[in-house]
C-alpha cells in the first residue's frame, strides 16, 4: 500500500516533455506548437488555457495519439505514449462528442466499455449509474442521433467515465452549452476532483478555469507562456481574465517584435 | 482474445449503425422494386423466360450490393473520419487494425444480409416465372447454383468493400476515395477481359507489346468478373465446388491483403 502510494506520489499524471509539432511543409508550415513542456500530477486538476488556434487541442491530440509529435515525449500514468498501451488509464471527452447516430445511449456506453476491456457484467452495473449520474436516464435507450449538444456532452462525458479512469482528459468541455449544461458539467468536475481524479481540461472560459482549477497552463501560438498554480498567477491582484490577456497581448508584441 | 473481442464489438456496433441506417432500408426498397420489375421485365421476352429471370433477379442483387457498398459503407466509414467519431473508437484500447477490421466485418455483414433478403425475393420471382412458364426452365437449372452464384455475388462485394476501405485509408477526402473505388471497381470488372485482348491477340492497338503491363496490372487489381456467374446460373452451367472454394478463398485472401495495406497506410494518416 505505501509502495503504492510512494509510487503514485512520484509518477506524473501527465508528463509532457520539449514537444514539438509542426503542419504543412515549406512556406505553409505552421508551427502549431514550440518546444511545449508541462507535468501534472496525480489528483490535479489543471486548466489548459489559451486563444483559439493556440494549440491546445493539438496539445490534446498528441496525448491521445491521434497526432504524432515532430520532436519531445509525453507519458500518461508513466507510460510513453506511442510505445505503450496507456489509454485503459485515460477517458477522453472531445469538443464536439460524435456517437453513432443510430444506437442508443446505452448501446454506446457499453460499446466503449466493451472496448475498454470491461466485463459485460461490470458495464452493466456501472450504465445506470453513469445515466443516472448525467440525468440521461430517462433517453437510455432512445438513439443519439436525437439528442441536444448538452446531452451528447453528457453522454460524452459518461463514456469518459464508463471505465472509471485514472486520468480525465476533456477538450473544451463546456463548449456550446447553455448555462444550465455549463453548470452540470461544473458541478461534475468539481465531483470528481473530490474523488482524486486527475483532470486535464483545455477551455476559454476563463470563469470556468478560476472555480475548478488547482494549477493552470497558458499556451499562446504553440508557446506556453504560464505553468503554474492559479494562486501564484493571479497574486498581482487583477482578475484572471486580465492577466490572461495582458499575458498573451505581452507575447503577441515580443514575437511581432 | 481481447483484440479479437475488439474487432467484434467493432463489427456489432457498425451492423447494428447499418442495418438501423435510412439509406440501407430505401436501398432494399429500391431492389424490392428491382426484383418486381423481374415479373414485368421477363414477359417482355418471347423465349428464355427463366434465363432473363435468374439473370434479372442475379443483377439487381449485385446493382443493389454495390449501391450499399459505395453509399452506406463508405458513408460510415467517411463519417468516422469527417465527424471525428473516430476519436471515440481510438481513445480506448483500440488498435488500427482492430477498428478496420471490425469496421470492415461489420460491413461486411450488412452486405451478407441484404444478399439473403435480395436472394430470396429474387429467388421468389424467379420461382414464380419459373412455374408460370415451365417450358423455358433453363436445362439442368439447379437451386444450389444460384446459391453459389449469390454467395460468389456476395464474395465480389466483399472484395469491393475491402478496396474501398483500402481507398479510404490514404485518400485525403471521402469524395475521392469514393471515386477511387468505383475507379477500381469498373478496372477490377473489366481487367480479365482486357487481359484475354491483350494476350491472345496480337492486334490489340496501343497496348500492343505490353502484355507484361497487363498481367502485372490484372495481379494487382482485384479480378471481379471471376464471382460473376449470373450464367452459369442462368444456364445451368456446371460449377464445381472446387471453383467455387477457390474463388472464396481468393476473394478472402485479397481482402485480407488490402485490410493490412490499408492498416499499412491508416497508422501514417494524422487525425486532425
Amino acid at each position: 500500500m505505501r509502495a503504492k502510494l510512494k509510487t503514485s506520489m512520484i509518477i506524473p499524471a501527465i508528463e509532457i516533455t520539449n514537444l514539438g509539432k509542426s503542419f504543412g511543409s515549406g512556406r505553409k508550415k505552421n508551427q502549431a506548437l514550440l518546444d511545449l513542456s508541462l507535468s501534472i500530477e496525480q489528483g490535479e486538476v489543471f486548466g489548459f488555457l489559451g486563444p483559439n488556434g493556440a494549440g491546445k487541442s493539438t496539445t490534446i491530440k498528441l496525448l491521445l495519439r491521434f497526432l504524432k509529435p515532430d520532436s519531445g515525449s509525453l507519458r500518461i500514468m508513466g507510460r510513453t505514449v506511442g510505445q505503450d498501451e496507456f489509454r485503459h488509464k485515460i477517458g477522453y471527452l472531445s469538443e464536439f462528442p460524435v456517437f453513432y447516430d443510430h444506437l442508443t445511449a446505452r448501446e454506446t456506453l457499453l460499446l466503449s466499455g466493451r472496448l475498454s476491456g470491461m466485463s459485460r457484467q461490470a458495464i452493466d452495473q456501472r450504465i445506470p449509474m453513469l445515466l443516472d449520474r448525467m440525468n440521461l436516464t430517462e433517453a437510455a435507450n432512445r438513439r443519439v442521433g436525437g439528442f441536444s449538444k448538452g446531452m451528447k456532452q453528457r453522454l460524452g462525458m459518461a463514456n469518459a467515465l464508463v471505465h472509471d479512469p485514472e486520468v480525465l482528459i476533456f477538450d473544451e468541455p463546456m463548449s456550446g452549452l447553455d448555462p444550465v449544461g455549463r453548470h452540470q458539467i461544473k458541478k461534475l468536475i468539481a465531483e470528481l476532483k473530490q474523488e482524486g481524479k486527475t483532470i486535464f481540461f483545455s477551455s476559454h472560459i476563463l470563469s470556468d478555469i478560476e472555480a475548478l482549477c488547482d494549477r493552470i497552463g497558458i499556451i499562446n501560438k504553440g508557446v506556453l507562456l504560464y505553468s503554474g498554480g492559479l494562486g501564484v498567477f493571479l497574486a498581482s491582484g487583477n482578475g484572471l481574465e486580465e492577466r490572461f490577456v495582458t499575458l498573451v497581448e505581452e507575447a503577441n508584441h515580443a514575437s511581432a517584435a | 482474445m481481447q483484440a479479437l473481442r475488439n474487432i467484434w464489438f467493432l463489427a456489432l456496433a457498425t451492423c447494428i449503425e447499418g442495418i438501423r441506417h435510412r439509406a440501407l432500408w430505401a436501398i432494399l426498397g429500391l431492389a424490392v422494386l428491382l426484383t418486381m420489375a423481374n415479373l414485368g421485365v421477363t414477359t417482355l421476352y418471347s423465349w428464355d423466360l427463366g434465363k432473363v429471370s435468374v439473370e434479372f433477379g442475379l443483377s439487381a442483387v449485385a446493382f443493389t450490393g454495390l449501391l450499399l457498398v459505395f453509399f452506406l459503407g463508405m458513408k460510415i466509414l467517411a463519417d468516422d473520419l469527417e465527424r471525428s467519431r473516430i476519436f471515440m473508437l481510438l481513445s480506448r484500447p483500440v488498435s488500427i487494425w482492430q477498428y478496420l477490421a471490425g469496421k470492415f466485418l461489420g460491413l461486411a455483414f450488412v452486405l451478407g444480409l441484404s444478399t439473403i433478403i435480395l436472394g430470396v425475393a429474387a429467388a421468389l420471382s424467379m420461382r414464380y416465372v419459373l412455374w408460370q412458364y415451365p417450358a423455358y426452365v433453363p436445362p439442368d437449372f439447379s437451386w444450389l447454383t444460384y446459391v453459389m452464384a449469390l454467395v460468389c455475388q456476395w464474395m465480389s462485394l466483399v472484395v469491393v468493400l475491402a478496396v474501398s476501405v483500402l481507398c479510404f485509408s490514404f485518400a485525403s477526402q471521402p469524395f475521392v476515395a469514393l471515386l477511387l473505388a468505383v475507379a477500381s471497381y469498373l478496372v477490377g470488372q473489366n481487367m480479365e477481359l482486357l487481359r484475354r485482348v491483350v494476350v491472345e491477340n496480337a492486334y490489340a492497338g496501343t497496348l500492343t507489346g505490353q502484355e507484361n503491363l497487363v498481367i502485372a496490372l490484372s495481379w494487382i487489381f482485384p479480378n471481379l468478373s471471376l464471382f460473376d456467374k449470373k450464367y452459369a446460373a442462368a444456364y445451368g452451367m456446371a460449377f464445381s465446388g472446387q471453383e467455387f472454394m477457390l474463388l472464396c478463398l481468393y476473394g478472402i485472401f485479397y481482402s485480407a491483403l488490402l485490410l493490412y495495406l490499408a492498416t499499412l497506410l491508416f497508422k501514417r494518416k494524422e487525425l486532425a
